[in-house]
């Protein structure tokens, strides 16, 4: 055998054995087999409230054999971050999401644990929960989630400090009154309202809400169902030319493209007296409170989203995350563990820690807690809002599939800055 | 091509045909090393490189969302691509991102390097403070000047002469420059390494038979330290258009890609495709064209200087 042999032999042998690694890599272990022994993996969205869930996988590993272990994903990548493993062998056995079209392309690709055999052992896990909360994670009439943290739905919450010293008394109950309270702010040198443009999903709650209240919550459902042509509809065309008189009246200032939402950008401006308003999910009050306790407790106000004047749509309807859920891997290793643990979702510690940080538990016994609120007033409001709102919209760039975010998000950006126009908007929303 | 170096423990391989013909090509007694010293680094080079790039290669012909098994949909994803008008902004952009990088940061860094190569009083305090944005990683550096620039609590907010209403990352031309300076910010101390070393190595005699010919500093550096530095220029601006095409975690921390798409430059267009709508076919196709792209141009580039004749800048000497 001559030397060249040797050699072309030796790299046919490498790249052989390198494909062979990667096969394995791809194919094997699937099994639960290859799962850690005596722990559970959750895969979950890293961000203030997490002290919670640590909590309550506290108290269940007190008495569990099974471990279970909180891996924390920051926020902004949770979504890109989770669809690349879950179908590999470190997928997580319990992940947090949002139900809807966050878990869907999972349940077709067959990944899932429908949670029916659970929920015929233990009725609660089902019972327990308010039922159109728990119906958004159920697909193809098989339960997918269990509700975990709370609903969150997106208010307008204010600087009451500032309102005052503009001699604003309330809080805009109309479209006009908001217009008004933009102009009277941005004469004092006040952003108006703080937006975290640079993030994107906060620009997107302004036109969920406008299109609501404009258009009602069927212009979204039909579009979501395929009826792309809704996007050009004459109230589509009205809730975006309200949107571009909104930007056009300073209501947002002029860097909103520079600022962040989740580096704490936008908070700090609403915190420190320097902007009105920020539309934002009700987690805006346990953000605020990290930071500033005496903030969020005593100058933080909230209020409805405004009513508009003709507009199709319920002036109690709400937008927002309906509630976020723990939905469970097929391949999960301990599936009597994991029952155990998704049991303590409803549990009395469960509702009081949520309801302890602002977060607002959809379960049969939320309402009992409510006193023990780190705010209890706004806890109340909250749980009102949610159980009179006629409709309840899961935010846009949830309730399609991941992969529409991209589109979703870029368009907004792209209109509350001007770069396109409302054609260029609808042209976009179309192509989903 | 030896036998010497060849391990000892395989003689048999060693022997056959190969017997008879001279330890080496030139007869020398000294041997070049063999092929066996390359092993390791092709056995990596082989698993790390060109399995992953073969793999992309055959993924960019399929549909794939990261779930179940790819779907073979021939030149679809490809068909796709050159109809993407963001693709084809994000060429311009990356293009423009490589000649701004090259153009800000090799000036300096020559001159740092030139400088660093001396031997001054506290020059070697200053280098070191120089050296320090390159022990950062990229994310921290970009979550650095985020915060930096915030419009309302950082320096934006305070030199509104400069940054107007300190909207820096909301404009393209803003994110765009923000990016540059970053870059610059970030890569010039490693140049500047380069630089230093390669002017270390030109021989002082060249500058004592210049300074007896009459010519200043200014002289010096433009004819001899320059033309010496040649080699190193064409290393380090090889080392900018690679990395200026691959540049990311910047783009993905400090912009996002925007304003909308504004700083949407190829890598970070294929991160999206692939990771963000989970579209790994025509992530895969983007990062081949990446590929080929940066290989034609690092091959341009060495061509076109004569970098490839290994021509040395000591001749004569």
């Amino acid at each position: 055998m001559n030397k060249h042999g040797w050699v072309a032999r030796s790299l046919a042998g490498g790249a052989a054995l390198a494909l062979g690694l990667t096969m394995a890599g791809c194919s094997g272990g699937n099994g639960a087999a290859s799962r850690p022994e005596n722990e559970i993996h959750i895969a979950m969205y890293g961000d203030a409230g997490n002290t919670v869930e640590q909590k309550i996988i506290d108290t269940f590993n007190a008495t569990s054999e099974v471990k279970v272990v909180l891996d924390k994903i920051p926020g902004a990548e949770y979504q890109s971050k989770l669809q690349t493993i879950i179908d590999t062998p470190t997928a997580p056995d319990i992940f947090f999401n949002w139900g809807g079209g966050s878990i869907k392309n999972f349940v077709d690709a067959d990944l899932l644990l429908p949670l029916d055999d659970f929920i015929k052992e233990d009725p609660q896990l089902k019972d327990a929960f308010l039922p159109s909360v728990f119906e958004t994670a159920v697909i193809d009439d098989k339960a997918y989630g269990i509700p975990m943290r709370g609903t969150q739905p997106v208010m307008l919450f204010n600087n009451s400090k500032v309102l005052a010293d503009a001699g604003i008394a309330n809080p805009p109950a109309t479209w006009d009154e908001l217009l008004e309270d933009v102009k009277i702010l941005k004469d004092k040198g006040i952003t108006p309202i703080a937006l975290g443009g640079a993030d994107r999903w906060p620009t997107l709650m302004w036109v969920e809400y406008v299109y609501d209240r404009v258009a009602g919550e069927g212009l979204f459902q039909k579009a979501l169902e395929g009826d792309t042509s809704v996007w050009e509809s004459e109230e589509s065309r009205k809730a975006l030319g309200m949107l571009r008189d909104l930007i056009d009246a300073g209501a947002f200032g002029t860097n909103f493209d520079s600022v962040k939402f989740t580096d704490g950008g936008s908070p700090a401006l609403l915190a420190s007296g320097k902007a009105g308003f920020e539309l934002m999910g009700s987690w805006e009050y346990s953000t605020q409170q990290s930071s500033d306790p005496a903030f969020a407790a005593e100058v933080l106000g909230y209020s409805e989203f405004p009513k508009i004047e003709g507009g199709l749509g319920d002036e109690d309807n709400l937008v927002g995350n309906t509630n976020n859920f723990y939905s469970v891997h097929k391949n999960t290793r301990y599936p009597e563990a994991v029952r155990d643990f998704l049991k303590l979702m409803y549990s009395d510690q469960f509702v009081q820690e949520q309801v302890g940080i602002g977060n607002l538990p959809t379960t049969n016994n939320t309402e009992k807690f409510l006193d023990k609120a780190a705010d209890p007033e706004y806890a109340k409001y909250q749980f009102n809002l949610v159980k009179e709102a006629p409709s309840f919209q899961l935010s846009w760039d949830q309730a399609y599939p991941p992969e529409a975010t991209v589109t979703i998000h870029t368009a907004v950006a792209q209109f509350f800055s001007g770069q396109i126009d409302e054609d260029g908007f609808i042209k976009a929303m179309q192509s989903l | 091509m030896t036998t010497t170096l060849a391990p000892r423990r395989r003689p048999a391989r060693q022997g056959g045909p190969a017997e008879g013909r001279p330890a080496s090509r030139g007869g020398s007694s000294v041997g070049r090393p063999g092929f066996v010293w390359a092993l390791p680094a092709s056995i990596f080079f082989a698993l790390f490189a060109l399995v992953p790039l073969l793999a992309v290669a055959a993924l960019s012909f399929t549909s794939w969302s990261g779930l179940g098994d790819p779907k073979f949909v021939g030149l679809k994803n490809w068909e796709a691509l050159f109809e993407d008008p963001v693709m084809l902004q994000s060429l311009w952009l990356s293009l423009l991102f490589i000649v701004l990088g090259i153009v800000t940061q090799t000036p300096l860094s020559i001159l740092l390097g030139v400088w660093a190569a001396g031997n001054q009083r506290n020059r070697a305090i200053l280098s070191a403070i120089y050296f320090v944005p390159l022990l950062l990683s990229s994310a921290a550096i970009s979550v650095l000047w985020r915060a930096l620039l915030d419009p309302n609590f950082g320096i934006p907010g305070q030199m509104s002469w400069l940054f107007g209403d300190g909207n820096v990352l909301g404009t393209q031309t803003g994110a765009i420059a923000v990016l540059i300076f970053v870059g610059m910010w970030q890569f010039t101390p490693f140049h500047t390494l380069i630089y230093q070393g390669a002017a270390r190595q030109i021989p002082p005699v060249l500058y004592q038979a210049a300074s007896i010919d009459g010519a200043g500093t200014v002289r010096q550096f433009f004819s001899i330290t320059l033309p010496q530095l040649k080699n190193s220029i064409i290393t380090s601006v090889i080392l900018m258009v690679v990395g200026g095409l691959t540049t990311f975690e910047t783009v993905l921390i400090l912009t996002n890609g925007g304003p909308g798409t504004g700083t949407t430059i190829t890598a970070f267009h294929m991160y999206q495709e692939a990771f963000r709508r989970f579209d790994f076919g025509t992530g895969s196709a983007i990062a081949l064209v990446l590929v080929v792209i940066s290989t034609a141009i690092s091959f341009a580039v060495v061509r076109l200087s004569g970098y490839d004749k290994m021509r040395s800048s000591l001749e004569g000497l």
